[in-house]
């Protein structure tokens, strides 16, 4: 969970010197990249997936069959089926269907809520520090490079931890542990680009820093940040999960795939299958997320 | 070589400052007064005084670190709140509990994990390529507290075959690594630890082999007319520099991020004993542990790099 | 090596394993005779120092198994309430002449497990222990966890070698049970250590029928019988007992089911139908418990009478019952109706709309309220299920409940320092014992108890239940003080004290192995007389 930064190589198009303004020169490398994805029908298929869970949890009180906090002492742990519970009932009688499909709300707010922050503060700290002064840079990298010293269940438990938990400090938590390596991700790019040649034209002619990095540097290194992002949303799915496991996320009753694994772990004899459930969707988003990543990396990876 | 391992060193120590530095505001970041923070609830007033003076919690704020960071120098990572020991005792403790599985699942995470990759890497977009590629992204995927819950279920409760919980027969000090009665502890939770890694580790090797072999310099081993067998040592020679880098820091999450596995196994490692002063309010057994474990990241991160560079001379000249 | 070879080399690997895994037959590990293991519900090893931590369970595993007290339980009946009889002490009286003074004679020919011998000397300077800031042996640790036993301790003198004498602040008649919980350690051993209770914790030496062994901090601690206990009845008869915490149901569950261990308390009680296909043996009993929420009379939505009501009435205890699968009984007062004060309360039955209509009337809707509460702990049952399904009931019927969840120990500790400290918790979900009248009925309304000094957590206090509590502990009489205790009792429901739940049934299972275990009803569990099979 802990790789390093690698940018993937050619994501900076190898045709940079071809004429013109770059703003077309970008949106034909991102038709590319969309001519590639529209053959790679491994991708397309999880895409769907992923957008298919999104759009249940964002639309969970049209498609839930039941109230997922209303209890029932008489149903507790039942099978599949029972008086309507398509996928039974858990520990204090709710629905797992329902709790499942709220859950995918707060599961993936906590997974992309963190990616999202981290992408623009790290992108921003990265790009400002790929395009400042030895000092500044030195300042912004060295600090990321203490963060990123530490493994990131262990960084996250710990912020969390001291925190007291909750979801909102959960999040605290995985945007300040994915933060790092964003930043360098975006710092990279940017160092990479900033020495091109028509980065010093540009400039020669008058630009100023802010339009430079707007029309020239954020293209190029929108592509790596994005890659990298998107890796990592299956990352802080798991990560997210594990805190409300071991407590430090939402709390009851909310429903939380980490938090209903934790709570339905203790009636694992009655009901095993229910107990995996919570899991499996876990498993089934983070790998969705994974595949989708690796599917539009391939794409962007020009040298394929 | 000498002036880049010289320079790595050097590099190292203000990280692990700055790390003692995280570690230190963890107790500003609890809620409530520092200093409540690391006293037992029924101090008495002369406990308090002695503590305040010790920490010095009447002073700036960066007095205060350095003087903490004075302490844990000289070994003095202050008291347990809820035991009342030494946080060196109970953390190097558990720290050896931890190094075992840590022990056992780097070498299967790293066997397994590149022998897989490397099947993939050799026989790239192929039924093999897709088996390994798709058995590896499972691997990331799977939230693995989860499987180790599932290996409960079917070895322990089901089939009875492994224990379910716990570190051997008679607890973590009498331990005996050779007697099947306590090492048959140690296989689910190895398990269960080493599925990540294996999945990264052979997803890295996959990638760094596939892209080794479309190099240019391959084609050129084989123009030579090398054997196929010869062309892959070269091939694996040369993608170990990144598969190394990769399984040095998996090595590093095995001892850092075993928090989930050591609790669902209630296994007495460095991971459960955060979990348990997490629950407890134990902020210097918190502090002390994180500092541990980070450390222990930073110093695998420098060996690794170190490595690399003996085995790729392009980047001692970096 | 050529790539092809290296796919049929993997292949032959993998079969190679399969087929190794198969063979492996599973040992089975040698097991001692004879040796009981029991999974505690604590999260950690209760301390050795004298008075345990982690509740009664602290006291039921690792407290009366070292030491003894003055005043000891009967643990020997599971048909009849539990009641006290004589421990390092063979007799007791209050002094005629002054009804603060209690005489108490001591028992001769008792020897701590370091070997020294028993005598007065130690009862008075184990009393300074916990009391005196002064004394050299005074550990604030244990000074702590004694506190609530001490309420009404003054002073102590040595007779003569036989006997003591122990003053107390106030005329209490039933003091006798307030040193039912106060054990003796061993002055030798605490001396040749200079006082390191660090080092004292790791060999401790007391009066108990068990001796100290071994202990691995967090994980396991073992006890070995001492043979020479002074009640020949009670020398254990296991060879070894092994005692785990392990504070997660679903574990201690697998843990019996997988032979780790083969003595369990509190097993999940969904879990309870499958230990019994597994031919485990299931045992529970009656015993003087309540899982109540203990009010803050200080400040808050509870200072309010009828707020206290519509909680009553709000909770349907059927439901809980049937949540943890039977094993509890609905509570409707403080105590159940076995015990002989019981009285006719009255009685708060489940009424949802009675609810509402008095919260409204108290312009209290909703009524916002915080409840302490932990994970696990001894008596706690089902915490986390069981305090969720109560909110849902609460809320039902117009609170607006958030549950401030923490580790058992820490609740302890909220339970310890009382309302002081904790003045925004308007509740506290901590189970009570009620072995004896003076911690089932007296301690929870007299002033004189008000925390930290005792265990009246919220600080009710009315001149009614002062006056009454006088009353009962000037009378000496028994049925004239019965009389009084079932007055008070009654009171109690009338003030909605507490928000009544349930009472345990105290579910444990047992492996089939395990015999000789008497349930009694009591808190308290005599380990000594089990014998494990082979």
């Amino acid at each position: 969970m802990n790789e390093r930064a690698v940018v993937a190589q050619g994501a900076i198009p190898a045709d940079s010197e071809v004429d013109g303004a770059p703003a077309i020169r970008v949106r034909g490398y991102w038709q590319s990249v969309l001519h590639r994805l529209r053959y790679d029908w491994v991708t397309l298929a999880f895409g769907v997936v992923v957008l298919a869970i999104v759009i249940v949890a964002i639309a969970a009180p049209l498609i839930a069959p039941f109230d997922p906090y209303q209890q029932s002492i008489v149903g507790r742990l039942k099978p599949f089926g029972w008086r309507g519970h398509p996928w039974g009932t858990d520990e204090l009688g709710r629905d797992m269907m329902s709790r499942l499909i709220y859950g995918g709300r707060i599961s993936l707010v906590m997974g992309l809520a963190p990616v999202l922050i981290a992408t623009v503060v790290g992108g921003t700290l990265g790009v400002i520090g790929g395009f400042a002064g030895r000092l500044a840079n030195t300042a912004i990298m060295r600090t990321m490079d203490v963060f990123y010293a530490f493994p990131s269940i262990l960084l996250a438990v710990a912020i969390s931890g001291a925190m007291g938990g909750g979801m909102i400090n959960g999040i605290i938590s995985l945007s300040l542990v994915f933060t790092p390596a964003m930043c360098r991700v975006a710092e990279t790019a940017t160092a990479q680009v900033k020495n091109l040649d028509y980065i010093e034209a540009a400039r020669a002619s008058g630009a100023g820093t802010l339009t430079i990095i707007r029309y020239h540097v954020l293209g190029n290194v929108l592509g790596p940040v994005f890659i990298y992002a998107s890796s990592l949303v299956s990352v802080s799915i798991l990560l997210a999960s594990g805190l409300s496991f071991l407590g430090l996320g939402v709390q009851p009753p909310e429903p939380d795939w980490g938090l209903m694994l934790s709570t339905l772990r203790q009636s694992l004899y009655v009901d095993p299958l229910g107990c995996a459930l919570p899991g499996i969707a876990i498993f089934i988003t983070s790998i969705c997320f994974n595949l989708v990543s690796d599917g539009v990396r391939g794409a962007m990876d020009v040298r394929g | 070589m000498l002036g880049y391992v010289i320079r790595r060193v050097l590099f190292a120590i203000p990280i692990a400052l700055g790390v003692s530095v995280v570690c230190f505001s963890l107790v500003y970041l609890a809620p409530g007064d520092p200093l409540q923070t690391v006293l037992p609830p029924d101090a008495t007033a002369e406990t308090i005084a002695i503590v305040k003076h010790a920490y010095g919690f009447d002073r700036p704020i960066p007095v205060q670190y350095a003087i903490w960071l004075w302490h844990v120098l000289h070994g003095d990572f202050g008291r347990s709140i809820a035991s009342q020991r030494a946080v060196t005792l109970e953390v190097f403790g558990a720290l050896g509990n931890t190094a075992m599985l840590a022990l056992f699942a780097a070498p299967l995470s790293f066997m397994v994990g590149y022998g897989m990759g490397a099947l993939a890497g050799c026989f790239p977009g192929q039924a093999t390529d897709r088996i390994v590629t798709g058995a590896a992204v499972i691997g990331v995927s799977l939230p693995n507290y989860w499987l180790g819950l599932v290996l409960v279920i079917i070895f322990a409760v089901e089939y009875m075959v492994l224990p379910a919980s716990g570190m051997g027969q008679s607890g973590s000090a009498a331990f005996t690594l050779w007697h099947w009665s306590d090492a048959q502890f140690l296989v689910l939770p190895v398990i269960t630890l080493a599925m990540i890694p294996i999945g990264i580790i052979a997803r890295t090797t996959r990638a760094a082999v596939a892209e080794v072999r479309s190099q240019d310099f391959v084609t050129t081993l084989r123009a030579m007319g090398l054997g196929e067998g010869a062309v892959i040592r070269h091939v694996l020679k040369n993608a170990s520099p990144q598969v190394l880098a990769v399984m040095g820091l998996q090595f590093g999450y095995l001892m850092g991020g075993s928090i989930l596995v050591e609790t669902v196994f209630t296994w007495p490692g460095s991971g459960f004993l955060l979990f348990k002063a997490i629950i407890n309010r134990d902020i210097p057994v918190l502090q002390g542990t994180i500092l541990a474990l980070s450390l222990i990241f930073v110093a695998t991160n420098l060996v690794v790099d170190l490595l690399q560079a003996v085995l790729d001379p392009r980047i001692r000249r970096a | 090596m050529t790539c092809s070879a290296l796919k049929v080399l993997s292949w032959c690997g993998a079969m190679a394993g399969l087929i190794a895994g198969a063979l492996v037959a599973p040992t089975p590990s040698a097991r001692a005779a004879g040796v009981l293991k029991v999974a505690m519900t604590a999260g950690d090893l209760p301390v050795t120092t004298g008075n345990p931590d982690q509740g009664f369970e602290g006291f039921r595993f690792v407290g009366w198994n070292l030491y003894d007290a003055l005043i000891n339980w009967d643990l020997s009946k599971s048909d009849r309430a539990s009641d006290i009889k004589p421990g390092l002490a063979t007799e007791w009286h209050v002094d005629p002449a002054n009804h603060k003074r209690w005489i108490f004679t001591l028992r001769q020919g008792v020897k701590w497990h370091d070997g020294c011998d028993f005598t007065a000397d130690d009862v008075v300077w184990n009393f300074q222990r916990i009391s005196d800031p002064k004394a050299p042996q005074f550990f604030t640790q244990q000074f702590a966890l004694s506190r609530a036993y001490l309420t009404n301790f003054d002073n102590i003198e040595k007779i003569d070698d036989h006997s003591v004498a122990i003053t107390t602040k106030f005329v209490e008649s039933l003091f006798p049970y307030d040193m039912s919980y106060v054990l003796m350690i061993s002055r030798c051993r605490a001396q040749a250590l200079n006082y390191d209770w660090t080092a004292y914790a790791n060999q401790p030496s007391g009066t108990g029928p068990y001796r100290f062994a071994s202990m691995t901090a967090h994980e396991r601690m073992e006890l070995v019988p001492n043979n020479d206990y002074w009640d020949k009845a009670r020398v254990p008869k296991q060879d070894r007992l092994v005692l785990l915490p392990t504070p997660e149901a679903a574990t201690r569950t697998a843990a019996l089911l997988s032979g780790q261990v083969n003595f369990i308390e509190a097993p999940a009680p969904d879990a309870i139908p499958v230990l019994k296909r597994a031919a485990m043996q299931i045992v529970s009993n009656a015993y003087p418990h309540n899982w109540p929420y203990i009010l803050n009379f200080t400040r808050g939505p509870f200072t309010d009478l009828r707020v206290r009501q519509a909680a009553n009435y709000a909770i349907n205890r059927d439901d809980v019952v049937d949540l943890v699968g039977g094993m509890a009984t609905p509570e409707y007062a403080e105590v159940p109706p076995t015990l002989p004060y019981y009285g006719h309360p009255v009685i708060y039955k489940f009424d949802k709309a009675k609810a509402r209509a008095l919260l409204k009337d108290a312009n209290c809707l909703p009524c916002k309220v915080t409840l302490a509460i932990s994970t696990s702990g001894s008596g706690q049952m089902q915490s986390l299920p069981m305090n969720e399904l109560v909110k849902q009931q609460l809320e039902d019927a117009g609170f607006e409940v958030t549950l401030n969840v923490m580790d058992w120990n820490a609740l302890l500790d909220v339970s310890r320092s009382g309302v002081p400290k904790y003045p925004n918790v308007d509740g506290m979900n901590a189970s009570r014992g009620l072995l004896d009248p003076v911690s089932a009925i007296i301690k929870p309304v007299a002033t004189a108890y008000w925390s930290p000094a005792g265990s009246n957590w919220g600080h009710f206090g009315t001149p009614e239940a002062d006056a009454l509590v006088k009353q009962i502990f000037e009378e000496f009489e028994p049925e004239q003080r019965l009389a009084l205790l079932t007055r008070l009792h009654e009171y109690e429901s009338e003030q909605a004290l507490m928000i009544f739940v349930v009472h345990d049934l105290n579910p444990r299972a047992l492996s089939p192995k395990v015999h000789g275990f008497v349930q009694a009803q009591n808190w308290f569990q005599d380990l000594t007389p089990i014998t494990v099979d082979p």
